[in-house]
């Protein structure tokens, strides 16, 4: 794009000429871009300024500007409030159950998918699994809501069937997190493979042959091989997700939350929603915002800076 | 299968006792598994068709029991559901044409090499990647610029992913450069280079982006649960958790009182057809689309 002037006008420029010059050749460039850089100021940059209502005791009819600070007091009554300690250790608790129990699965879905031979089975497998990943929460809770219903529910019936006792899934606290934590396997584990996939689809077939000659089991080379060029994906994957330690999906816990199990489903996401447009609590649940936000962001430099420290692979 | 793999992979090669297990054990464990996440799908679908009776005495797992349309007949007629279907297609339509724009609009100058400020523009995308506003600013942003209970106000407030743009930019990137290169030296700009030789090459990204707007509007909650209020533009999302949720708590009511036929027993088969009512246009795109999505995923995952 830069080649052609340069030969037609082979004389020096100074630094600020060529600036110019380079500015009044991306001019399409500019028009393109400015309405994207207009939307990021108005709608990512502005709601970042409007978190100082954080620290003020906002009013609607006073506007951002007009509302009086109050300092820190938002963050004190938060602080002190049990509805905190019970969000806080929800969405830490729902998070470590997810990493724990979903993260992997992707993982050894793809390495399993990739050892399968019969490739339009494969196919075949990997459409179903897709699937649910394309569909809402909305549907996703609603079949599950039917499913699991202790009377006329499929999950039940074959629990009884096999002589045991009909599950409250979604009123007994245990259970509602394992439905939780299933449903999410459900949605996001097939749709996790790809990207694995895609890391085994790049591995050069040269290193299973050499692992071969050397009489290396197919075991071995999914050992030595295959999970090795994929560690890489799967640290990036976990620092951006370590980014999100403090947020559990909004929809997610919506659809599958009822009075009976919210001291444990209740997070931050839910809370806000529930305390700041249902009640109008602006000001206290933007406080609960930045800390959010502040922490994912904390944490997600800690797991970054840790793993450069112990690894080549790093965001930034 | 067996022998011609077996050439592939390398000429003195035969599964060993152990291997052949762990296939036959592989091929299970995953069909097993596969056929989990789908039985939901396919009792839902055999709900649909079954006599209320049958569901709620628990005789329906994969067959229909007493087979019958009503719940079907009953969704034809909902005047409600017909309209919250109308305002869904209207709001991805458009909604998925602003995203593509969009999209292409910021992801074509940040593909290019150089010009003056592409830092700057890329540190700003890449901030909002990791910190935002959050909800409670952005709601009063959106009061205060009078964009609630419009869909404008959606298809401005969610105008592109970043996500999406830099899988599109990543693909851009990937086109052989002779191709602009020679353009430019016939004098063609940016925007004759973008339509005319960009866009064209770009199908696979094109399609995948859009199957992922279109199904992002379509099954999005949030944002109209928060910005669209007026009963005329309920969303089909909205008034399908309107209809299934309230249906359990009606039930809870007839159960309390002791009014064990019939109102409660329309219930169920009709939730289950309202379902899957509203996937089918998801699952009508997707085997057509399937084959694009995975390599754009994968383009964005390996690069991005």
């Amino acid at each position: 794009m830069t080649q052609l002037p340069s030969a037609i006008k082979p004389q020096r420029l100074t630094k600020r000429e060529r600036l110019w010059r380079d500015m009044r050749r991306a001019k399409y460039l500019y028009i393109m871009l400015a309405p994207i850089v207009l939307y990021l100021i108005v709608f990512k940059y502005l709601p970042m300024g409007g978190i100082v209502i954080a620290f003020k005791d906002f009013k609607l009819g006073r506007g951002i500007l007009g509302s009086d600070w109050v300092g820190m007091k938002n963050f004190q009554e938060l602080f002190r409030s049990p509805d905190f300690k019970l969000i806080l250790r929800n969405s830490i608790m729902l998070n470590v159950y997810l990493v724990v129990f979903t993260f992997p699965i992707p993982v050894i879905l793809a390495l399993l998918l990739n050892e399968l031979r019969a490739l339009r089975f494969k196919r075949v497998v990997q459409s179903v699994l897709y699937l649910p990943h394309f569909l809402s929460w909305v549907v996703l809770a609603g079949i599950l809501i039917a499913m699991l219903s202790p009377s006329s529910g499929v999950v039940n019936r074959i629990i009884v069937f096999f002589g045991g006792e009909p599950i409250y899934f979604m009123a007994d606290k245990t259970w509602w997190i394992v439905t939780f934590v299933v449903s999410s396997v459900w949605k996001e584990a097939g749709w996790g493979t790809i990207i694995f996939l895609a890391a085994i689809s790049g591995i050069d077939p040269e290193q299973y042959e050499a692992a071969r000659i050397d009489g290396a089991s197919r075991f071995r080379q999914v050992l030595h091989v295959t999970l090795p060029a994929i560690l890489p994906t799967v640290s990036i994957l976990l620092i951006l997700r370590m980014g999100s330690m403090m947020d559990v999906g909004f929809e997610h816990v919506y659809m599958l939350q009822n009075s009976y199990v919210r001291s444990v489903s209740d997070v931050f996401s839910v809370y806000v929603y529930r305390i700041g447009i249902e009640r109008l609590r602006f000001s206290y649940t933007s406080a609960i915002g930045l800390f959010q936000a502040l922490v994912n962001l904390v944490i997600l430099l800690g797991t970054n800076y840790l793993a450069k420290k112990v690894s080549e692979t790093s965001l930034f | 299968m067996t022998t011609s793999s077996r050439v592939r992979r390398g000429n003195k090669i035969r599964r060993t006792t152990g291997e052949l297990v762990f296939d036959i054990l592989n091929t299970l464990f995953l069909a097993l598994f596969a056929f989990t996440a789908l039985y939901p799908f396919l009792n839902t679908i055999a709900n649909s068709l079954s006599s209320n009776r049958a569901i709620m005495a628990g005789e329906v797992y994969l067959w229909p029991i007493e087979i019958n349309f009503e719940a079907y007949k009953q969704i034809w007629t909902d005047p409600y559901l017909f309209k919250a279907m109308r305002n869904t297609v209207l709001m991805t339509v458009f909604g998925t044409i602003i995203n593509m724009f969009a999209t292409i609009l910021a992801a074509y100058p940040l593909s290019r090499t150089y010009f003056p400020g592409k830092k700057i523009v890329m540190v700003m995308l890449t901030i909002t990647m990791f910190f935002g506003g959050g909800l409670i600013p952005t709601f009063i942003l959106m009061n205060t610029l009078g964009l609630m209970n419009k869909f404008a106000g959606l298809w401005i407030l969610s105008l592109f992913s970043t996500y999406n743009m830099i899988v599109m930019r990543t693909f851009f990137q990937g086109l052989p450069a002779e191709l602009e290169e020679s353009a430019a030296i016939e004098g063609a700009n940016d925007i004759v280079i973008l339509v005319k030789i960009m866009l064209p090459l770009s199908l696979p990204v094109l399609a995948t982006l859009t199957l992922f707007y279109a199904v992002g509007w379509w099954n999005s909650y949030m944002g109209p649960l928060l910005y669209i209020t007026d009963p005329e533009k309920v969303t089909l999302m909205l008034k399908l958790r309107q209809l299934l949720w309230a249906a359990q708590t009606a039930m809870q009511q007839i159960n309390e009182e002791g009014l064990m036929d019939k109102p409660r027993v329309t219930e169920e088969a009709f939730k289950a057809a309202a379902i899957l009512v509203s996937t089918v246009p998801i699952i009508m795109v997707y085997p057509f689309l399937q084959k694009y999505f995975v390599k754009g995923v994968m383009v964005g995952a390996l690069k991005g």
